[in-house]
């Protein structure tokens, strides 16, 4: 813990186009830069920034430099909000950064990586579930159907 | 003393309407951001009619808006600013006057008139297993600074799997709300509607409305186009051309009417206010646009200029015929008598 407040001393000097990623990256110890959401907002309404961030800091505190945006609830239009600053992205992915799963997701469905196994995955899981319901729904509904037909005629 | 008054409210007002520059200056700066892909001058020698942005037909038009400094330095509501005053000799105030002119012609510099835009329509890829995972559409927006708006990639993953482009509306919204511009708001205000427009036609604020369009809309909107016909017409139709007279709103609406052969109103106005180069130089632009009309080949033969070039327009192909002519009879008698009375003493 000590050692850390030391390379935060360097690490807020002027950023990535002077000095390299390497250097940036050995000051903190063990740690690596990642492409991360920081959440803020009020209380049930939360609201993503996509942050380029050390991995040891707290998840909401100092970034390096934020990427974009995501808003998790939908608008007027029925649309969820993401901005992202592909430049940047790109450049942060040149020096080494991680993106976490739900960042890969996200940049997966916009196109600029490919998609993301998991959203595949899910997609699968969520139409097996649904295709598994209906086949229940169906031999329950015949039954129903012929329980309704019998306190008919009788 | 009226010298001191005029250089007064000159100062004042130019110093006032820095804002509007700004607003004015942001506008062009923005229009040229966005319409960087486009080329400048298309030449009338291509083969092509003349468009908008030609040389001559600018020409033409700004000779045509005038210069009305009392008009373009009207005052304009803004924040309460107590005056400067400033002592001035004959020479500065001369200089302080060709200032305020040169601000004049910036702030009467036309909004370009473009062709409507084109819908946007292209998939970029169809992922239908994704179908049923979310209920909503994604839209990404791509935030890099340095980019024209017009050149930003803005997609959209819609519930079914599919990632298309957005559409214009989607675009404009988006980029209003990640680079927001000073005066627009992200859903146009409710003055836009055909019903509210009639009323502010009633209350004769064409410039404000026109204003207002321009700062909301982008020029080859289908929204912009149809504001700025819908004022056009109601201009036309209750001859209320001194409105947009010496705004930069005058050289769109000679366009407008020539382009739809509906100058007759704007050259009566003209005949009656004596500005008869004006009204030849309409005709000569009316000319360029539809070369092949009777008019035109009748007054190529003759070689005309100014006052006959008006004439053989208001024989042949005028749809009003007899009132350009009461007005030009008007014309020339008063000039008759107007020279009549100069050469007698």
């Amino acid at each position: 813990m000590h050692l850390l407040h030391f390379p935060l001393v360097v690490i807020r000097v002027a950023f990535p186009s002077i000095l390299s990623a390497s250097l940036l990256l050995k000051h903190y110890h063990g740690g690596h830069v990642v492409i991360r959401l920081a959440l803020g907002g009020c209380t049930n309404r939360p609201f993503y920034r996509i942050v380029a961030a050390y991995n040891k800091r707290a998840r909401d505190s100092k970034h390096i430099e934020q990427l974009g945006s995501f808003d998790p609830l939908p608008n007027l239009y029925n649309e969820k909000l993401v901005s992202l600053n592909f430049q940047r992205i790109k450049y942060w992915i040149a020096c080494g950064a991680h993106p976490t799963k739900p960042v890969a997701k996200l940049l997966g469905l916009s196109g600029f990586f490919p998609l993301h196994p998991m959203t595949v995955t899910k997609a699968e899981r969520l139409r097996k579930t649904a295709a598994q319901k209906e086949a229940l729904g169906a031999p329950e509904e015949g039954s129903e159907e012929a329980s309704e037909s019998k306190p008919e005629t009788a | 003393m009226a010298a001191f008054r005029v250089t007064r409210c000159l100062i004042r007002d130019s110093a006032r309407l820095r804002n509007v520059e700004q607003k004015s200056a942001v506008v062009f700066r923005c229009a040229r951001r966005t319409l960087s892909s486009e080329s400048a001058n298309n030449s009338p020698t291509d083969g092509r009619s003349p468009q908008f942005s030609d040389e001559e037909v600018q020409n033409i038009l700004t000779k045509i808006t005038g210069l009305d400094l009392q008009k373009a330095f009207r005052p304009v509501k803004q924040e309460l600013k107590p005056p400067t005053y400033r002592l001035m000799t004959d020479a500065q105030l001369a200089e302080a006057t060709q200032k305020a002119i040169q601000v004049a012609k910036e702030r009467l510099k036309m909004p370009p008139v473009l062709s409507e835009r084109k819908l946007i329509d292209d998939v970029l890829a169809e992922d239908k297993f994704l179908e049923g995972l979310e209920t909503v559409k994604y839209v990404f927006t791509d935030i890099t600074y340095n980019i024209p708006h017009r050149e930003r990639f803005i997609v959209i993953r819609e519930p079914d799997g599919t990632l298309r482009k957005a559409t214009w509306e989607e675009r404009d919204r988006m980029v209003q709300l990640y680079f927001p511009r000073e005066g627009r708001r992200l859903t146009p205000p409710p003055v836009f509607k055909e019903e509210n427009l009639k009323v502010v036609f009633l209350q004769d604020r064409h410039e404000d409305i026109l204003d207002l369009c321009l700062v909301q809309f982008e020029p080859d909107s289908p929204d912009y186009r149809r504001v700025h016909n819908l004022t056009y017409e109601d201009i036309d139709k209750h001859g209320k051309y001194d409105l947009p007279c010496s705004t930069r709103h005058f050289g769109g609406m000679v366009w407008y009417l020539v382009n739809g052969k509906k100058i007759d109103g704007l050259l009566i106005d003209m005949i009656q206010r004596d500005l008869i180069q004006d009204a030849a130089s309409v005709i000569h632009l009316y000319h360029m646009l539809h070369p092949q009309g009777s008019a035109a080949k009748e007054a190529g033969e003759q070689q005309a200029q100014g006052i006959d070039l008006v004439k053989i327009f208001a024989r042949t192909e005028s749809q009003k015929a007899g009132y350009v002519e009461l007005a030009l009879q008007a014309y020339q008698e008063t000039s008759t008598e107007r020279s009549a009375q100069s050469s007698s003493p």
